[in-house]
C-alpha cells in the first residue's frame, strides 16, 4: 500500500486480502497483466443464464477429468445421469422424493435470508418441529382424522418457538443470530437424544427412535411414483411464498426493509413487525420440514432425520438467490447430483470422497459465477 | 400456461407409473440364479471400526466365494438415501442386499416386501420377514472376555469405558465388561462415559482423557473409532478395542472384541444360493459359537496365565455358559436375574440397568 504508486485502485477485493496490483518490480521489464474490477450496475437475464451455464460447463469439465483419472469414462457418467434421473418413473420418483424436503429446507432458509436474518438454525427448528409433531402422535392428541393437521400445526409452532429465542435476542439485545441459531441446534439435538434414549424409546425394539406413527399420522401416498404428500406440500409452500415474496404487498415491504431499514422506517413501513414475521415464518417452515421428513419419509422420529439439511438449505437458498423458484430448481438439481453420486459409487465403485469432491466442484463453480455477475473484470498492464 | 404444461407432463408420467405398479406381488421367497450380493455401508469403508469390519468381510467373501461384491459407502440412515441405493443394486442384478445399520430397518422392511425375490440381510437391524433377516452378535460375550483382560491388567482397580449411547446393546457390553473384569479381579470398578455419538473422535478423546485423569489405567470401548486406543497409547495405559482388532492403531490395545461377518455370511450366502434361506422371526442373534463375533487376543502385556484363563472362559461360553447368569442385581440392589436363571434375549435388548460397580453418568 505504501508503494506510492499513483495508479493504485481500490478494488472490492482488497479487504479480503487480495491485492489488485503486485508491488512494481522496476528491474524487470516484463509486461504483467493485473485485473481491475468494476461493479456491474445491472445484469441482463440472458447474461446471467449464460454465466451459470458456463460455470456448469467448467464444473463438468473438471469433474469429468477427475473421474476419468479414476477410470470412469465421461460417456459412462452421462449415461448414469440420464439413467438415474429420467430412465424410469421410479428413478424420477427417487429424485422427486429427494427434492421435496430439500425445497422446504431451502425455502425456510431463504425467507430468513430475505429479511437479513442469518438463520443457521434450520436443523434445530426441524428437530423441534418433529418433536412437537411427535407429541401429538405419541400422546394421541385430537381426533384421528385431524391428527395429521394437528401434527403439522404443532410442528410449525415448534419451529417458531425455537427461532423466536434468537429473534428476540437479536431485536432486543442485538445478539448475533448466526451464533445463537447455530448453538441452539446443539441444544435441540441433545433434547432429541434425551427423548429418544429416555421416555420416547421405541417400546417394541427398545431402540432409540420413537414408536412408528399410526397410518393416519403419516403423510399419505400420492398413488404416483411411490411419492407421499411431502411433494405437493413442498410445491404448495413454494407457490405460496413465491406469491407472498414477489407479488404481494408484504414481499414488497420486506424487500424495502432489507435493502434499507432506516429509509423503510422513515416512510412508515412496520419494519420490526415485518422482520419478526419473516423470521417466524422461516422457523415455521423449518418445523414443517422436520414434520414432513418424520411423517412422510421415516414414519417416526429417528436420531438423524435432520442431518445435512442445514448446509443443504443454506446452499440451496444461496444458489437460488433466495427466490422460491430458484430454490425449487436448485433443490431439484441437488437431488440429481446426490443420486448420480450414489450410482457412481455403486456401479463404478469410486470412493464416496470422490463423489463428494465432484459435488463440491459443481457447487463452488456455480457460487464462483456470482463473482463474474457482480463484477466486470478489466485486464490492464501493470506499470 | 406453464401450469398446464406441467399438468400434462405429470399425467404422462403417472401413466408410466401405473405400469410399474403391477410388478412385485408374488408370494414365497425363491432364490433366482447365482447369488449376487451387494453391500450398503452406513459409514466409510475405512472408518477403522464398524463399517470397515463389514467391508473387510466383504473382501474376504469376494475371494472365498469367487464373487464380485460391490459396495456403496456413507449411505445415511434415511429412507430417501437407502432406497435408491438398494434399488440401483437390484436393478443391475443384485439379489442379496447386505445393510449395516439399525436405521435401515424400516426401509429394508418396505424394500423386502416390494422385492420378494431379493434377500435382505441387515447387521444391527430390527426388522425381519420371509426374505429379510436382521443379524447381530452377542457382543457381551466378547466384551466379557476383554473385560477379563482389563481386570487382570489394572493396578489401580479403576477401569474406564467409553461408550456411544446408553441403550440395550451398548449397556450389555458395559455390564459384561465389568463382570469379566471381576471374574479375575473382584475389586475392579468401572467408570463409563457415554459420548452420545457412534463416531465422534473429538468427544471420544475428551472422554478417554477425562477417565485417565481420574486414575483409570485400562480403557475399554464401544464406539466406532479407534480414538480411545490411541489416547490410551499416548498416556501409557492399556486398552481394549471393539468392532475390529484395534492393535494396528495403538500398542496399548491388548484385546479386541471383533466381528467376523464372513464366517456367518459365507454359509448364509451358500444356503441362499441353494434355496435354503432360513427365516428368523426375531432375527439372528449370534454368539462366538455361531462365528459372528470373537476376540482378537492377546497383546504383549498379557501374561500366559491370564491368557489361559480368558481362553478357558471362551471355551466355557462356547460350551453354553451365559455371561448374565443369576444371581445378578443392579447397582440399586434390585434383583435382575434370579439364581439358576439367565437373562432372556428380550431383557438383553431392553437392558437399562447397570451391575454394581459401574459408575458414570
Amino acid at each position: 500500500m505504501s508503494s506510492g504508486n499513483a495508479t493504485e485502485q481500490i478494488t472490492p477485493l482488497e479487504g479480503a486480502g487480495i491485492r489488485s496490483e503486485t508491488a512494481p518490480a522496476p528491474s524487470r521489464h516484463k509486461l504483467r497483466l493485473v485485473p481491475l474490477l468494476e461493479v456491474r450496475q445491472n445484469v441482463p437475464e440472458t447474461q446471467r443464464l449464460a454465466c451459470y451455464a458456463a460455470s456448469l460447463a467448467v464444473a463438468a469439465a473438471i469433474s469429468f477429468a477427475l473421474l476419468a483419472l479414476s477410470g470412469v469414462a465421461p460417456s459412462d457418467v452421462m449415461r448414469e445421469i440420464a439413467t438415474v434421473a429420467f430412465s424410469s418413473p421410479r428413478a424420477l420418483g427417487s429424485v422427486l422424493a429427494q427434492t421435496a424436503p430439500l425445497v422446504m429446507a431451502g425455502l425456510a432458509t431463504a425467507i430468513a435470508f430475505r429479511s437479513n436474518f442469518w438463520n443457521i438454525g434450520l436443523e434445530g427448528q426441524m428437530i423441534l418441529g418433529a418433536i412437537f409433531a411427535s407429541v401429538v402422535a405419541i400422546y394421541d392428541v385430537g381426533p384421528e382424522p385431524a391428527r395429521l393437521v394437528l401434527m403439522a400445526v404443532a410442528a410449525m409452532a415448534g419451529g417458531m418457538l425455537w427461532v423466536s429465542v434468537p429473534a428476540m435476542l437479536k431485536q432486543r439485545l442485538g445478539v448475533s443470530e448466526v451464533i445463537t441459531t447455530l448453538l441452539l441446534n446443539y441444544v435441540a439435538f441433545n433434547l432429541l437424544l434425551h427423548l429418544l434414549y429416555g421416555p420416547w424409546k421405541d417400546p417394541v425394539s427398545s431402540f432409540p427412535h420413537t414408536e412408528q406413527y399410526e397410518a393416519f399420522e403419516r403423510l399419505p401416498l400420492l398413488g404416483w411414483l411411490n411419492l407421499t404428500w411431502t411433494l405437493p406440500l413442498a410445491a404448495l409452500l413454494a407457490g405460496l411464498l413465491w406469491w407472498l415474496l414477489s407479488y404481494s404487498r408484504i414481499g414488497y415491504l420486506l424487500d424495502m426493509t432489507s435493502s434499507n431499514r432506516e429509509m423503510a422506517r422513515a416512510v412508515g413501513v412496520p419494519v420490526a413487525g415485518l422482520t419478526v414475521a419473516a423470521i417466524l415464518a422461516s422457523g415455521a417452515v423449518g418445523g414443517l420440514t422436520g414434520f414432513s421428513i418424520a411423517a412422510g419419509v421415516e414414519f417416526r422420529m429417528t436420531q438423524d432425520f435432520f442431518a445435512g439439511y442445514l448446509f443443504s438449505g443454506v446452499l440451496i437458498a444461496f444458489l437460488g438467490r433466495n427466490h422460491p423458484a430458484g430454490v425449487v430448481i436448485v433443490a431439484f438439481f441437488m437431488a440429481i447430483l446426490l443420486l448420480v453420486g450414489q450410482s457412481l459409487q455403486i456401479f463404478f465403485q469410486v470412493p464416496s470422497a470422490l463423489v463428494q469432491l465432484v459435488q463440491a466442484i459443481f457447487i463452488i463453480c456455480v457460487a464462483a459465477s456470482e463473482f463474474f455477475l457482480t463484477y466486470r473484470m478489466h485486464w490492464r498492464a501493470a506499470t | 400456461m406453464k401450469l398446464l404444461q406441467k399438468a400434462a407432463w405429470l399425467t404422462a408420467l403417472s401413466a408410466l407409473g401405473l405400469t410399474q405398479l403391477t410388478v412385485g406381488a408374488s408370494a414365497e421367497f425363491a432364490a433366482k440364479g447365482d447369488p449376487k450380493p451387494a453391500v450398503i455401508l452406513f459409514g466409510e469403508s475405512n472408518d477403522g471400526g464398524w463399517s470397515q469390519s463389514i467391508d473387510e468381510s466383504r473382501k474376504k467373501l469376494e475371494s472365498e466365494l469367487n464373487l464380485r461384491i460391490p459396495q456403496a459407502e456413507k449411505i445415511p440412515e434415511t429412507a430417501t438415501a437407502i432406497r435408491p441405493a438398494a434399488e440401483l443394486f437390484i436393478d443391475r442384478g443384485a439379489n442379496i442386499i447386505i445393510g449395516s445399520a439399525f436405521g435401515y430397518s424400516d426401509t429394508f422392511k418396505e424394500l423386502a416386501e416390494q422385492y420378494p425375490e431379493t434377500v435382505f440381510i441387515n447387521p444391527a437391524g430390527t426388522t425381519n420377514g420371509p426374505n429379510l433377516k436382521s443379524i447381530y452378535g452377542r457382543t457381551y460375550e466378547s466384551q466379557y472376555l476383554c473385560g477379563m483382560i482389563a481386570g487382570g491388567l489394572t493396578k489401580s482397580n479403576k477401569i474406564g469405558f467409553v461408550a456411544a449411547n446408553p441403550f440395550g446393546l451398548v449397556n450389555w457390553t458395559v455390564n459384561a465388561y465389568l463382570l469379566g473384569a471381576r471374574q479375575v479381579n473382584p475389586d475392579a470398578e468401572l467408570s463409563v462415559v457415554f459420548t452420545g455419538a457412534w463416531a465422534d473422535p473429538v468427544k471420544e478423546r475428551a472422554a478417554a482423557e477425562a477417565l485417565i485423569e481420574q486414575g483409570v489405567d485400562v480403557l475399554g470401548q464401544h464406539v466406532d473409532t479407534p480414538t480411545v486406543q490411541v489416547v490410551a497409547g499416548e498416556h501409557d495405559v492399556y486398552g481394549t478395542g471393539h468392532h475390529r482388532d484395534l492393535s494396528e492403531f495403538s500398542k496399548a490395545t491388548q484385546c479386541s472384541s471383533i466381528w467376523t461377518w464372513d464366517r456367518f455370511l459365507k454359509p448364509e450366502i451358500e444356503k441362499i444360493a441353494a434355496g435354503g434361506f432360513e427365516k428368523a422371526p426375531y432375527g439372528a442373534f449370534l454368539s462366538i459359537k455361531d462365528g459372528l463375533i470373537d476376540v482378537a487376543c492377546c497383546g504383549e502385556a498379557v501374561s500366559d496365565e491370564l491368557k489361559e484363563k480368558v481362553m478357558a472362559e471362551r471355551d466355557a461360553i462356547i460350551a453354553g455358559k451365559h455371561v448374565f447368569a443369576g444371581p445378578l442385581s443392579d447397582r440399586e440392589g434390585t434383583v435382575r436375574v434370579k439364581e439358576g436363571e439367565v437373562l432372556s434375549d428380550g431383557d438383553l435388548w431392553s437392558m437399562d440397568w447397570y451391575v454394581d460397580g459401574v459408575s458414570g453418568q
